[in-house]
This record gives C-alpha cells, structure tokens and sequence, in this order.
C-alpha cells in the first residue's frame, strides 16, 4: 500500500509500506493492508513506517490521517 | 562648458551606480520570487488533500453540524488583516493593497467605522505607515515576519485570530492581500477569513463508509484549524511572492530607465565635449593666424 506524509512544507515521505503505526488521539494504533476506509485525528508522536527491508520513524506534530482503497495520506503541520 | 563637461561626467557616474543597484535588486528579487513559488507549488498537495478530506467528511455528516469557527453572528467588531511587505521599492505593490483595505472599510463598514468596529492586523511594516493617519485603534502589527515565513510563524498568528474569534472579540476576519498571478501581475484581493464559509461541493467524493476516529466532530476541531492555517500561510506565502514579483517588475523598469538616461547624457557628454575641442581648436587657429600676420 501507498504511503504519503504531507506537511506544508513539502512532501516528507512517498512509498510502497507493509505497515504503520500512528499516534491517535486515543492511542497508538496500526494500518495494514486491505484496511477499512478511515479517517483519524492525530496527535503529536512518533509514526513507525515498516517497508520491506527497513523501519524509519517520524515525529509528527498534530495532523489527520485518511485511509481509502490502500493509500494512506498522513497531513501534518510539520516533522521535526 | 569645461565645468558643464565635469557636471556630466558625474551625473554618468551616479545614473551608473544607481543602475548596478537596481540591477542587483532585480537579481535578488528574481531568485526570492522563485524560491517563494516553489513553497507555493509545495504546499498545494497538502492543502488539496486537507480539503478533499473536509469534503469527504461533511458528505458522510448526517444533518446539521455545529461549527464554532463557521458560526455567522451581527457583526460588531472587524478585525482586518493587512498583509503588506516590509521594505518599498516595489511599485505600486502596498500602494493597491491599501487602496483596497481603505475602500474596504469605507465601502463595507462604513458604520463600523464611527463606532471603533474595525481593527487592523498589519504583517508588514508598509501596512502602518500606509495607515498612519488613519484613526483605527488597537491595532496589532507583525513585522519582520515575512522576511524569514515558516509556517510555524505563520500558523501562530492564524492561532491567534482563530482564538479571538471563538472568544467572540471579533465577528468577522477579513484578509487583504496581495494574490499572486504571475511575477508581473499581483491581484489585490481581499478575503473572508472567518468564519469559514462552507460552501463545499461534493460532486467528485465518493460517499465510502469511512471510520472516524475518535469521532466526526472531534476530527473536525482539528481540521478547520488546520485548513484555516493552511490557508493562511497560504495568503502570506502569495502576497511574498507577488511582492518579489512587484519588485522585480519595477526594477526592471528602473534599470532600463537608467540605461535610457545614460545613453541622453552620453550623447550630451560628446556634444559638449566636442564643443569644447572645437572651441580650442578655433583658438589654437585664431592664434595661429594671428602669429603669422605679424
């Protein structure tokens, strides 16, 4: 599945993932593939991407995260 | 004529270094009006995407939702966001945005104006001065933001107003800014800021069973925000842009003005100088003459 980390600055990160783990507002929670049509409110944290041959981290700021038909678009006000 | 001819000379040297600086500011102009495009171009993806997920929201919203940053209440108090640059040198770049800003109030709050209804935001220091004998009070100014926008900065301010709103001191927030077309054409525009109009067309959303997390509303307080900063950074960033844009046009005028002018005083320079040589030469002969009648 595709993954696009956008901020207003420019893209972060665009690519082929296995998997991800976001930091909702409730909690810590994971995207795999064939996941269901969502739409999640962010708060700051970590976001661990997980691609075939590597993990790579980002610290995101508040943001939204929409999941539909296996791409994932993460908007964030910024990466530190 | 030899004192004219020096006069010349130095008016040449001045016309001359005036140009190299006007030239330079071109150069400089013309490189930030491409690094401030680029930003512009940057940021487009994730507004888009912010948006195209406020509409697929609102179209899976069943009924009416209450949005405080969209509330419409008697307007009282304006708030007006003057977004000028902080140097001149730039045409008519602030001289439209005030004209604009001016025949805002006067045309739309007219009113609001006897009764200290309006207050201005100024991000650029042209913004003051253009409103200096303007009796508006309690005013706010940013300067020296612009020169380094990031959109931490940025997003700051829209905080800011975005607080205010809520808290009721201001009813309604406009923007005038500059909009940027392309590097010779800036758009003075001014804009409802808040509260957020929602006039969202959802003819390409596809109405999917989305999941919200934690719940629609709770993912909506966030988002406005965001968008609302987005689009404010986004205000900022064009009216940068157009104020390279501006000055690159208006140095560029400048610069060929100069070469204009210099190739009148140059033709002046030989005329006189001529005139001078032709002088010495007819006294040179005269004298001549004169030494071999005798």
């Amino acid at each position: 599945m595709l993954l696009d980390i956008l901020t207003p600055t420019g893209k972060v990160y665009s690519g082929e993932v296995d998997a991800v783990q976001l930091p909702g507002l409730d909690g810590l929670f994971q995207i795999l593939n064939n996941h269901a049509p969502l739409i999640a409110a962010l708060s700051e944290g970590v976001v661990k991407v997980q691609t075939k041959n590597e993990k790579q981290t980002f610290n995101i700021k508040t943001g939204i995260v929409e999941v539909f038909k296996n791409k994932i678009s993460v908007l964030t006000e910024g990466v530190a | 004529m030899g004192a004219n001819l020096k006069e010349v000379r130095g008016r040449i040297t001045s016309v001359k270094s005036t140009m190299q600086i006007t030239k330079a500011m071109k150069m400089v102009s013309a490189s930030k009006l491409r690094r401030a495009t680029d930003r512009i171009v940057q940021i487009r993806p994730y507004a888009n995407q912010l948006n195209s997920v406020l509409a697929n929201i609102v179209s899976n919203l069943q009924g009416d939702y209450n949005l405080e940053l969209a509330q419409v209440r008697d307007v009282k108090k304006v708030l007006i966001v003057l977004v000028t640059s902080d140097k001149g040198l730039c045409g008519g770049f602030n001289a439209n945005v005030l004209k604009l800003a001016k025949n805002l109030i006067k045309d739309k709050y007219a009113d609001l104006e006897n009764n200290n209804g309006i207050e201005l935001l100024y991000i650029g220091k042209k913004g003051i001065e253009g409103f200096r004998t303007y009796k508006v009070d309690n005013n706010t100014s940013y300067v020296n933001t612009l020169g380094k926008l990031e959109f931490e900065n940025s997003s700051l301010i829209a905080q800011d107003i975005i607080t205010l709103f809520k808290k009721g001191t201001y009813d309604r927030v406009e923007v005038v800014y500059n909009m940027f077309k392309n590097a010779a054409v800036q758009i003075p525009t001014a804009e409802q800021f808040l509260p957020v109009q929602t006039n969202i067309q959802d003819e390409n959303v596809s109405p999917s069973d989305y999941i919200f997390e934690p719940g629609k509303e709770e993912i909506l307080e966030t988002l406005v925000p965001n968008i609302l900063k987005t689009q404010f950074f986004r205000f900022l960033l064009d009216s940068v842009a157009s104020e390279h844009g501006a000055r690159m046009t208006a140095m560029d005028k400048a610069t060929d003005n100069a070469n204009e002018l210099l190739k009148e005083l140059n033709i002046v320079y030989n005329r006189v100088r001529q005139a001078a040589i032709t002088t010495e030469l007819s006294e040179i002969v005269s004298g001549a003459a004169a030494l071999s009648a005798e």
